[in-house]
């Protein structure tokens, strides 16, 4: 399915993002955007401000400059409720959990059910967290052990779960598959298309070449804060694309690769 | 103390124990292995009216307990909870002794306490200042205003009601002996103690039937991931402090109860009994980790050590030696066994 032929308005535009801490320059006039159904990948060096970015929409920095819209309306996140409330969730590379609390704690944390009285509901949230959990992987089971004792394919379950529990509709994914073996990865590529035809948009930051290939729509690659070019993923191959994450711009006399299509104006003018 | 005891119990029955438990299943150990220790050496010692004694004692370690808890399981730590128990007893001693009503007088004790702590937790929330130094700072800024607004001098003769919550007990009963004299048939429960498994209770709901216990924990446990889930992390902090701080304050007003005159130099060195009381009840100070019953247990474990060891005639230097020692090999024991 391709949403942007369709013509459908995209989820969310991020416009002239700007972020630096003191003198440097991490976000530099950064403009994407994503579109129902789209996984667009976010490529780069480490620190070339991907992350930065992707933390700017989901709530969990302040840009110095630049506007967010979701829709037709202009949305500030000042933190990551805002971001949440807005049906952007965020699966973190550091997966963000809470070691000593167990899976169904660290799913609700932050938006814990509770029972009439206002007391946490642990049955509850014990039963959702089961369901939903063995969606993902029929296999879990220990949902009461604190996450530390878990394997980092059950931890990156619980990371996903949480995302995806809420209604989301734009996912933004850091590195999803970094820390897992081969069955695992299939799993989430596997969850990344069905979330696709759901129609959620998924950002994927991914330093992992196939999988970029594999799952990827368009591409976005950044060098030293700035976006040096959008594709979409039939245009390229993966030298274009190393040699975009490594020296900002294409091989000399590239043309896309399917020469039927002309560039995407306005994703790679930049 | 039976609510503790059945949680601890309950686990037993099931096929698993979870190393929580099992810790403080070992502190239980320990703890009735002392008194039975110390029953066999004295006969006295497990009488109930020495029962009673230990609870009495127990509890202001114990209500300076459980706020070290709630602040150590979000990862900081309460320096200051000695000199300010001694702050605010003095401010209670002072406001009744200028004729104001002993309820509000404690109150205000409290209240003092509470703001202690609402000055910590901005300091280390807003200021972003480690927690070891703002309550280190806030530790001697209390015990110098308590010197200050009492001229460095005891405030006594209080009254009786100033006494009462500190040395009244419940259900004491009182017969008449054979010989014709007035005999205690039974000591009472002493009010200190009540407070306690009160605010023992309460604090435990909190931690564990309310989302602001589950934010604490979740803080602790790992700082970022609450506040990227969406948890208040500030706020939450700073409640932890101010009950800490308040906490400090009801045990303040306690102590000076219990002598009938408000001391500012009382509570030297409380600070670090409610930290061993903490960490031997299983609580980690990198936070996330710690447990309301566990502290109980530990405050007692000090308790009975200190009773004992006194009916023993042991001195008191020897006991902070032993005391000393059961800190570390509690902290030693939970390594060994969390490295299994």
């Amino acid at each position: 399915m391709n949403a942007q032929v369709t013509g459908s308005r995209p989820l969310v535009e991020m416009i002239n993002i700007q972020k630096s801490f003191g003198g440097v320059h991490a976000v530099e006039d950064v403009s994407i955007d994503l579109f129902p159904g789209e996984v667009v990948g976010i490529l780069g060096h480490n620190g070339a401000g991907k992350s930065c970015l992707m933390r700017v929409l989901s709530g969990a920095m302040a840009p110095n400059a630049g506007t967010i819209r979701m829709g037709d309306e202009d949305v500030r996140f000042l933190s990551p409720q805002d971001a949440r409330r807005q049906g952007v969730e965020t699966i973190y590379q550091t997966l963000a959990l809470a070691d000593h609390l167990d899976a169904p704690s660290n799913l609700f944390l932050g938006r814990e059910l509770k029972t009439r009285w206002g007391n946490l509901d642990d049955k509850n949230m014990m039963e959702e967290a089961r369901r939903v959990l063995h969606r993902l992987n029929p296999n879990f089971k220990n949902l009461s052990d604190p996450v530390f004792r878990l394997s980092g394919g059950q931890r990156q379950v619980i990371a996903i779960a949480r995302a995806i529990y809420f209604k989301v509709k734009v996912l933004i994914m850091d590195e999803p598959t970094a820390a897992l073996g081969p069955a695992e990865t299939a799993m989430v590529a596997d969850l990344i298309r069905q979330l696709r035809s759901e129609g959620i948009g998924i950002f994927l930051i991914s330093h992992d070449m196939h999988d970029v290939f594999d799952l990827c729509d368009r591409i976005v690659v950044m060098n030293r804060g700035r976006n040096v070019g959008g594709y979409r993923i039939e245009e390229v191959t993966k030298d274009d694309v190393l040699s975009l994450i490594i020296k900002g711009e294409m091989p000399a006399g590239w043309r896309p690769r399917n020469a039927a299509r002309t560039p995407q104006t306005g994703l790679s003018s930049n | 103390m039976s609510v503790e005891v059945e949680r601890l119990v309950v686990p037993l029955a099931g096929v698993k124990i979870s190393s929580d438990a099992l810790h403080k299943l070992s502190a239980l150990f320990t703890l009735l292995m002392l008194v039975g220790l110390f029953a066999f050496g004295n006969a006295a010692f497990l009488s109930v009216g020495n029962g009673m004694t230990v609870l009495l004692q127990t509890s202001v370690i114990g209500l300076l307990g459980i706020g070290m808890t709630l602040v150590i399981l979000t990862g900081g730590i309460d320096l200051s909870v000695g000199s300010v128990l001694a702050l605010s007893g003095t401010v209670a001693g002072l406001a009744v002794k200028a004729g104001i009503p002993v309820p509000l007088g404690m109150t205000m004790g409290i209240v003092v306490g509470a703001l202690c702590g609402a000055v910590n937790g901005i300091v280390v929330t807003k200021m972003r200042i480690t927690p070891f130094v703002a309550t280190l700072g806030m530790m001697l800024i209390a015990r110098g205003t308590a010197l200050q607004i009492t001229g460095a001098a005891p405030i006594s003769q209080l009254g009786e009601a100033f006494g009462k919550l500190g040395n009244g007990s419940l259900f004491r009963a009182i017969g008449m002996g054979t010989n014709g004299l007035p005999k205690i048939i039974f000591p009472g429960i002493p009010y200190p103690a009540i407070l306690l498994v009160v605010v023992a209770v309460t604090v435990a709901f909190m931690l564990h039937r309310r989302s602001i216990g589950r934010h604490i924990y979740a803080i602790g446990s790992n700082e970022e991931a609450a506040r990227l889930s969406g948890v208040e992390v500030d706020r939450t902090k700073l409640a932890a402090y101010v009950m800490s701080g308040a906490l400090a304050g009801l045990a303040g007003i306690v102590l000076m109860s219990r002598l009938v005159t408000a001391q500012p130099n009382e509570g030297v060195m409380y600070e670090l009994d409610a930290i061993a009381a903490a960490v031997i009840g299983g609580a980690s100070l990198m936070g996330g980790v710690g447990t309301v019953s566990g502290t109980m247990i530990g405050a007692f474990i000090i308790g009975v050590l200190r009773n004992g060891l006194n009916m023993a005639g042991v001195s008191a230097f020897i006991q902070q030696i032993i005391i000393g020692f059961v800190v570390i090999m509690a902290v030693y024991v939970d390594q060994l066994r969390s490295r299994r």
